[in-house]
């Protein structure tokens, strides 16, 4: 099969295990992102597909060939780094070139590949500089016209948008979306930002402590975490989370360890009395009638399209997203609702999703 | 202002912290410096308490009356040349074998660089034990070795005793070329080492386009203080040959230190150091106004 396909891999580093067996399978011409907190695994995942980690078990196959033991320019990749890592005596298209020049091929061969990738990320009044005379942004896409000259099978990029400023990463994260609208070649991201992960990817393989959580599309992954990690990493602001136990199969109330009742549409089988974890975004709480949940409004963050407010139940803080303009003060007592057709289930023990 | 507000200002400060330094800058430096160039004009044997101004009366008798100025001047030019090549060259070989993961590299780096920490009269006292045509640690091992036919009379040989005396040099000083292109070696980045790995570059390429580039201001530094302890070169020469034989490792230091300190004519001696200054300065001066530009061009 072509892609990339990473079985059971593991990695030590003596002994430390870093990561546990890990398996993803990538297809061809899929943007899979690598993403978890920091220590999770991900970049070491990363270099063990370039080849700049040796991997301590399992196998990793690009196109279709195992490639532990191949050298890294002979496993058709290319890679993009967070701090660039560009030549500082060479110009912009020397840099795009040298893997090339290496490789032997004709200085004609070199310019014309090295002038499509330039066209291509509109590099080509750049050329001529050398890496201290560009921005942060013009070196981050001489690092990606770099790996576009290789044509490899697979593009890695290890944080490439963690060193630019915070309006320059979003331009840069719709860029590389569509370059790889354009290529369609296979590239594996890591990232530790979750809006990255959830608007760039086709596939999200979310990493912590050196194992995979879940593996999905970002959709699949937001609307279905399969468990309570998984279901706060991903979501901005991130998941609110309640703990009580289920009374009532019937007519389901999640009665809270802190007193409160929130009345529920469904709950999870055989769910009575266990001790639950409820999830719910902050987008899926809203106003609630007389039937609502007390709770008290703290701090209100208005960002211009909807306004963050962090609220109190029972002592327990929740983010309460509002997409309408309100009229809310600090201290003012409101009563919210949940809308129970999206919420989470977990298990408090297992941490695993129940689905109702 | 009062005394109080003075204090506080940061120029008041600066110079209240700078004097101490430049005061000894300025007497055991600046003075004797300028102090040289005064005395290469005059006449004077050491103790004479009246100095007497001759002009360039010195300078042209070094030049033109003086055959062993020139045999000097051709030594520190042939030590000079071997001192920009050798010691940066072993330096940065060794810098880079135990930049290498090696069992015991710290232990090795340590021994590399002890010869730096032993005064130069001892490493020349050492060296001309193990020079001994007769007893000495090389000609005992050519000797186990079958290879009688290669003694020689390390340092008694006018042919060869300016290279014997080079070899102890670069064994002194070689360590710290060494430390400075270590520290040099840990500012190579490793991600551009890796990226250069993926563009397919072996350990050659690496190290031309990776390394060396990373270690350009390093070199700078290697080579300017290897110019500079090379034309400065006195008491291993003093230790082990003393100028000879026949002047065969006579060089300006030395010279300069045997008209002033064994023939007192100070006025000669101070002219020779002048001229050594001057061959310093115009050695040293345009390279670091060439790497400067040169590194402005880069940034």
């Amino acid at each position: 099969m072509s892609g990339l396909s990473i079985g059971n891999v593991k990695k030590s580093f003596g002994a430390v295990d870093v990561i546990h067996g890990v398996d993803v399978e990538i297809a061809d011409g899929e943007f899979a992102i690598l993403v978890g907190p920091s220590g999770c695994g991900k970049s070491t995942l990363l270099r063990m597909i370039a080849g700049l980690e040796d991997i301590t078990g399992g196998q990793i196959r690009i196109n279709g060939r195992v490639v532990n033991d191949l050298q890294p320019k002979d496993r058709d990749i290319a890679m993009v780094f967070q701090n660039y890592a560009l030549y500082s005596q060479m110009t912009a298209s020397q840099n795009m070139g040298f893997a090339l020049e290496l490789a032997g091929a004709k200085r004609p061969e070199i310019d014309k590949k090295v002038g499509e990738a330039a066209a291509i990320l509109g590099l080509q009044p750049l050329l001529d500089r050398k890496p201290a005379q560009l921005s942060g942004g013009q070196r981050q896409r001489v690092a990606m016209g770099r790996a576009i000259v290789r044509d490899p099978k697979v593009f890695l990029f290890d944080e490439p948008l963690s060193n630019l400023d915070a309006k320059l990463r979003v331009k840069m994260r719709a860029e590389i979306k569509a370059l790889h609208q354009r290529l369609k070649t296979t590239i594996v991201y890591v990232t530790h930002d979750q809006i990255e992960a959830m608007t760039m990817a086709d596939k999200i393989v979310v990493l912590h402590g050196g194992r995979v959580e879940q593996i999905g599309s970002p959709l699949e992954l937001y609307d279905k975490p399969r468990n309570i990690f998984v279901a706060g990493f991903l979501g901005s602001p991130a998941m609110n989370f309640l703990e009580g136990t289920i009374e009532d199969a019937a007519n389901p109330v999640l009665a809270m360890t802190s007193g409160s009742r929130v009345k529920l549409s469904r709950a999870p089988a055989n769910s009575v009395n266990r001790p639950l974890t409820l999830g719910i975004r902050p987008e899926d709480i809203a106003f609630g009638g007389e039937s609502g949940v007390d709770a008290v409004v703290k701090v209100i963050e208005p960002t211009g399209s909807e306004t963050h407010v962090a609220v109190e139940i029972d002592g327990k803080e929740l983010t309460w997203v509002v997409r309408e303009r309100v009229e809310l003060a600090p201290e003012q007592r409101v009563k919210l609702s949940f809308e129970t057709s999206k919420v989470h289930f977990f298990d408090q023990q297992t941490q695993q999703r129940l689905d109702a | 202002m009062s005394l109080r507000q003075s204090t506080h200002d940061p120029r008041v400060q600066a110079l209240v912290l700078l004097v101490p330094a430049l005061a000894i800058y300025a007497v055991f430096a600046l003075y004797p410096m300028i102090n040289v160039v005064i005395l290469s004009f005059q006449k004077w044997n050491g103790l004479d308490p009246n100095r007497q101004f001759v002009g360039v009366a010195n300078y042209t008798a070094i030049f033109t009356r003086d055959p062993v100025f020139w045999v000097a001047f051709r030594n520190t030019v042939i030590w000079t040349v071997m001192s920009l090549i050798f010691p940066p060259v072993v330096g940065l070989l060794l810098a880079l074998s135990l930049n290498q993961k090696i069992f015991g590299r710290n232990g090795l780096r340590a021994i590399f660089y002890l010869p730096v920490i032993i005064a130069p009269i001892a490493v020349a006292t050492m060296w001309k034990w193990m020079y001994d045509p007769f007893f000495g640690l090389f000609s005992q091992l050519l000797t186990s070795w079958g290879m009688q036919g290669w003694i020689k009379d390390w340092l008694g040989s006018k042919d060869i005793a300016l290279y014997s005396v080079f070899v102890a040099y670069l064994w002194q000083t070689v360590g710290f070329s060494m430390v400075l292109f270590l520290a040099g070696l840990q500012n190579v980045p490793q991600t551009l080492v890796e990226a250069a790995r993926i563009d397919g570059a072996g350990r050659w390429a690496v190290f031309k386009h990776v390394t060396l580039p990373a270690l350009r201001p390093t070199i700078t530094i290697v080579l300017v203080l290897s110019i500079i302890s090379s034309l400065k070169a006195f008491d291993i020469v003093y230790g082990l040959t003393g100028g000879g034989p026949a002047q065969s490792t006579q060089m300006l230091a030395l010279w300069a230190f045997t008209q002033a300190m064994q023939i007192f004519d100070f006025g000669r001696g101070a002219a020779i150091s002048v001229v050594l200054l001057l061959i310093t300065m115009a050695v040293v001066v345009p390279y670091l106004r060439w790497t400067q530009r040169h590194e402005e061009v880069e940034a």
